[in-house]
């Protein structure tokens, strides 16, 4: 079997490394295809595997406990009120 | 520097672009001015003073372009103008090292902190959330902008106006730091990282 094309456009110029791909998967910016090179990619390179769960973890977690939930809704009234004074 | 075209919009055009483009984005906006000041109440002087000068400048925004990634650049502005200079938090972070590191050949070669997916598992609490406010203010932005709103390169690029290979060594370092963090607490809750 051969090697599919790699499809992440290396910033250098040189092959993209790892921790190229890989960053470009968690920073959500890779495409389809990258994303389904990079699933093959793990199967045989295990440092990226065992980062790729690590930082997605992470990244969920981040996800989860630091979006804030709801703007006070004090905030919004303010905010609207403000902006209809301003309009006649 | 783009060329600003200016809009003309009638009260009433400026009322709907003002509750459909921009006031769903709250919640986000004042997560972000929250994760910027650290503090709710400025987040709220914040979010205000972004909204009404989002709507004081309504003619330069063009309906249907991104309202978000125009309202976080104001948000972001407003707090550099306003509040950075009042936190007189020295700026302990060399930029510039930290792109010629991303840069380099050593980038490759950094040793991970020991860190297992299990040991997160127990970080139900604020653990995360005082890990990320830990770090330094820039750091902190790109996460958020990333991870939370799900901005692309070129969007966090004009947000934060720094050039795309910023935001890439800058997202780098502050998952790098994030981690470390992260690793500290799990040892301080007595997970062995190995
Ligand atoms: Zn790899």
């Amino acid at each position: 079997m051969s090697e599919p094309t790699n499809p992440f456009t290396p910033v250098t110029g040189k092959k993209p490394t790892c921790m190229e791909m890989l960053q470009f998967i968690l920073d959500g910016q890779a495409t389809p295809e990258q994303k389904e090179y990079f699933r093959s990619h793990m199967d045989h390179c295990m440092p990226c595997f065992k980062s790729y769960h690590l930082d997605m973890a992470i990244k969920e977690l981040v996800q989860t406990k630091c979006c804030g939930g709801e703007a006070p809704t004090e905030l919004v009234r303010t905010i609207k009120s403000q902006i209809a004074q301003n309009i006649s | 520097m783009e060329d600003v075209v200016r809009q003309h919009y009638t009260d009433k055009e400026k009322r709907e672009i003002f509750d459909h483009e921009f006031l769903p984005h709250i919640n986000s906006m004042y997560n972000f001015g929250y994760r910027l000041t650290l503090d709710r109440d400025d987040a709220k002087d914040l979010v205000q003073d972004t909204y009404f000068k989002a709507f004081r400048f309504i003619e330069s925004f063009q309906r249907g372009t991104n309202a978000k990634a125009w309202l976080f650049r104001i948000l972001k502005n407003s707090f550099i103008n306003d509040y950075r200079k009042k936190i007189k938090e020295p700026n302990k972070v060399d930029y510039q090292e930290v792109e010629s590191y991303y840069n380099s050949e050593d980038v490759d070669r950094q040793i991970t902190p020991d860190l297992r997916v299990d040991a997160l598992k127990d970080m139900i609490g604020d653990e995360i959330s005082n890990a990320l406010n830990a770090l330094d203010v820039d750091f902190r932005t790109v996460i958020i902008l990333c991870d939370l709103e799900g901005f692309k390169y070129e969007e966090m690029a004009k947000i934060l106006d720094i050039p795309i290979g910023t935001v890439r060594s800058r997202l780098h370092r502050a998952r790098q730091l994030l981690k470390e963090k992260l690793s500290e607490y799990a040892k301080s809750m007595g997970y062995k990282n190995t």
